[in-house]
């Protein structure tokens, strides 16, 4: 144990910086943008509810690749009447702009002087600004690329990314007459696609999965549970650490399945990858998504499951070689929207469930156990009406197995007793006056942070302590 | 029956002051294109063969060919500005031709119609009094004179049977309201109560093809 004790504080300390890096870096995945709406000449609201939640015709217009459009095209052709291009009129690009207020209940430790305290109260101007492709590329092809200037991190980088291409398959029953305007469809249509992205579920249609799902921004200064499943860790996790290709299709409107595999892409730092880098992916990971939405009059409700498999070498300072920590992500995901004229009703859920078989961390002292397991559960209920002044309020739970190593205590984002715990829940409030324009009132509440109620991680600071008001202004143009 | 869609098309095509859409007149290429129009992209929110799941969208199997040209065209134009079709269809007509708007029109207009829904049946006796009869107090003429016995739509007058209940009363408000353009029908409904509205889409919509 003394043996393990100098490399142990070494690991806990860059635990502390992973994880103050990982709070800052962190900026929820929440775009909608009006490139969208200029291409197909349809207001936010036939894609979303209350932006960036789709609708059920928002989740079309993104399995069919970003690529239904109303522009005048710039087009060629071959004299076989092949066509070689057709591009919009109008690039697809947009501007997001969000500008915050963040205040603790209690202000964070000064990072330098001990005992002293950091200012309390933080506005970001901006907490984010992005710049987006997001529409059709040619016929069949799509895309969503963003570039973000992070305000906190001082950074501008790659955000997330979803290529597509996708196209629906005839499937023209018996005896029809294709080739007359009064032939009947097929009573079946199977739409199929290929997705290129960078992140883990951010190619998904539906709002309950990680890259889309709630709270759709939240601070990028307060601190927050350190412990999250790989594919929930956004931007400190596998998202945007990688490339992925996968296959989709839909059919008849209702039943989704995807395959997908993901490989290492991280951008900066040392290349090739080496052992300066840290979490660099292992060979590939796979990834599936399997699901049904039933739609009724105004109602939708999708019921699914998705997952990944990730083998990651922890790296930092150790060789990306030898063994790895195995994740295993297996989550289930329940979706009910009601679509009224004056009143929506979205209820979001899903549970993660993540097996680690730390064979690299543990052999190196990096966790306590050589196995453990993580459990997600988040759970939300959203009301606009009109599209104009709304809430939602969200419970989360983190639980799982105590690993001393792994979720070491020490500052503000150590843990007590190795324990991952935490809960809590999120109000919000929205008000839209207009569609593309949005003012968000947000309070995070804890009654656990990181595996305590009151005293966590050592240092006399309580998980309410940690309670966090945000204020925003989130523009698209 | 045959005479009867005849004089269809041809009001259809005084009241339009253009071709008729007749299935038989429109190029295979263009039919096919359309019919692919309708399934990869209009089917998004009108369902397959425009029998859709959600009020907002309407039924457009069975719709009359020529009062679907009109809408459409009125889209492309922006002559008609409910709030929906700013944000709707505006946009989607946006780009089509004259050519697809007839073959779009000709496919939904063959396509089987929408199953019936039944609603309350005090509801439904309500509305179909109306329906057949009007309002005499209120000067409200029956809707089957110009919709057709069975609401089945005649030319330029809207098929209603079958149609989401939901979409018809906001129909009849935008055009109460002249947020919708249609002259004749906004002065027929201008004093018609929303209650009575509810009553005769209900019935409506439990007419089956």
């Amino acid at each position: 144990m003394n043996r393990m004790a100098p490399k142990c504080t070494s690991y806990k300390r860059l635990a502390a910086h992973a994880a103050v890096i990982a709070i800052c870096l962190y900026v929820s995945a929440a775009r909608a943008v009006p490139s969208f709406a200029r291409q197909t000449g349809m207001a936010c609201a036939a894609c979303h509810t209350v932006f960036p939640e789709l609708t059920p015709f928002g989740r079309e217009f993104k399995l069919n690749g970003y690529v239904i459009d109303n522009l005048k095209q710039i087009k060629g052709v071959t004299m076989e009447r092949r066509e070689t291009m057709s591009l919009n009129s109008l690039p697809p690009l947009s501007v997001m702009l969000q500008v915050s207020y963040t205040h603790t209940a209690v202000a964070l430790p000064d990072s330098a002087v001990s005992g002293a305290l950091a200012k309390d109260g933080e506005v970001l101007f901006p907490q984010q600004a992005s710049f987006f492709y997001a529409g059709k590329i040619a016929d069949n092809l799509g895309a969503f690329m963003q570039l973000t200037y992070n305000g906190a991190a001082d950074h501008f980088g790659f955000d997330n990314t979803d290529v597509r291409y996708a196209r629906y398959l005839s499937l023209e029953g018996e005896g029809q007459d294709s080739g007359s305007a009064g032939a009947a469809l097929s009573k079946h249509s199977l739409l199929y696609g290929f997705t290129l992205n960078n992140n883990p579920t951010v190619q998904d249609p539906w709002n309950t999965t990680p890259a889309w799902g709630f709270p759709y921004s939240g601070s990028s200064v307060a601190p927050s549970p350190n412990a999250s499943a790989k594919i929930d860790s956004g931007g400190g996790g596998i998202g945007q650490n990688a490339a992925g290709l996968g296959a989709y299709i839909w059919l008849d409107h209702a039943l989704y399945a995807e395959l997908s595999a993901y490989s290492a892409a991280k951008t900066g730092g040392a290349h090739p990858l080496d052992s300066t880098q840290g979490a660099v992916m292992h060979g590939l990971a796979p990834y599936w998504r399997l699901g049904y939405e039933s739609r009724w009059e105004r109602h939708s409700l999708f019921v699914g499951t998705y997952g990944i498999v990730a083998g990651i070498h922890p790296g930092n300072g150790l060789a990306l070689r030898g063994p790895v920590d195995r994740y295993t992500d297996t989550a289930g995901d329940v979706q009910y929207q009601f679509i009224g004229d004056q009143h929506l009703l979205t209820v979001l859920a899903t549970y993660i469930h993540e097996n680690q078989r730390l064979d690299s961390s543990f052999a190196n002292g990096l966790a306590s156990n050589a196995t453990d397991t993580l459990n997600t559960s988040k759970a939300t209920v959203e009301y606009s009406y009109q599209r104009m002044i709304g809430g939602a309020l969200g419970a989360f739970s983190t639980t799982g197995s105590a690993d001393a190593l792994l979720y070491p205590s020490g500052g503000v984002s150590g843990h007590s007793d190795g324990s991952p715990a935490s809960r809590g829940y999120i109000a919000e409030v929205n008000f839209l006056p207009w569609l593309n324009t949005k003012l968000q009132l947000q309070y995070v509440g804890y009654s656990k942070f990181n595996g305590a109620v009151s005293n966590y991680s050592g240092i006399e600071r309580n998980a309410s302590g940690n309670n966090t008001l945000y204020l925003l202004l989130w523009v698209n143009y | 029956m045959q005479t009867f869609a005849r004089l269809g098309m041809t009001l259809a095509a005084c009241a339009l002051s253009g071709a008729a859409a007749r299935a038989a007149d429109i190029a295979p290429e263009v039919a096919r294109s359309a019919q692919q129009l309708a399934a990869t992209t209009c089917a998004n929110c009108h369902g397959a063969g425009g029998r859709s799941t959600a009020p907002t969208f309407p039924n457009l199997a069975a719709q009359t060919a020529p009062y679907l040209q009109a809408q459409l065209h009125a889209f492309r134009d922006q002559t008609r500005a409910d709030p929906d079709a700013l944000a709707y269809m505006w946009g989607m007509a946006s780009q089509l031709s004259d050519q697809t708007i007839e073959a779009i029109s000709a496919y939904y207009a063959a396509q089987p119609a929408p199953k019936a829904k039944a609603g309350d049946a005090k509801l439904m006796a309500q509305g179909k009094l109306i329906f057949e009869e009007g309002v005499a107090a209120q000067g409200i003429p029956a809707c089957a004179t110009c919709h057709g016995p069975q609401a089945r739509g005649n030319a330029i007058f809207p098929r209603l049977a079958g149609q989401h209940a939901d979409y018809l009363v906001k129909q009849m408000l935008v055009i109460q309201s002249a947020l919708r353009a249609a002259p004749v029908m906004h002065g027929v409904i201008k004093d018609l109560p929303q209650v009575q509205m509810r009553a005769v889409a209900i019935y409506l919509e439990s007419l089956g093809s």
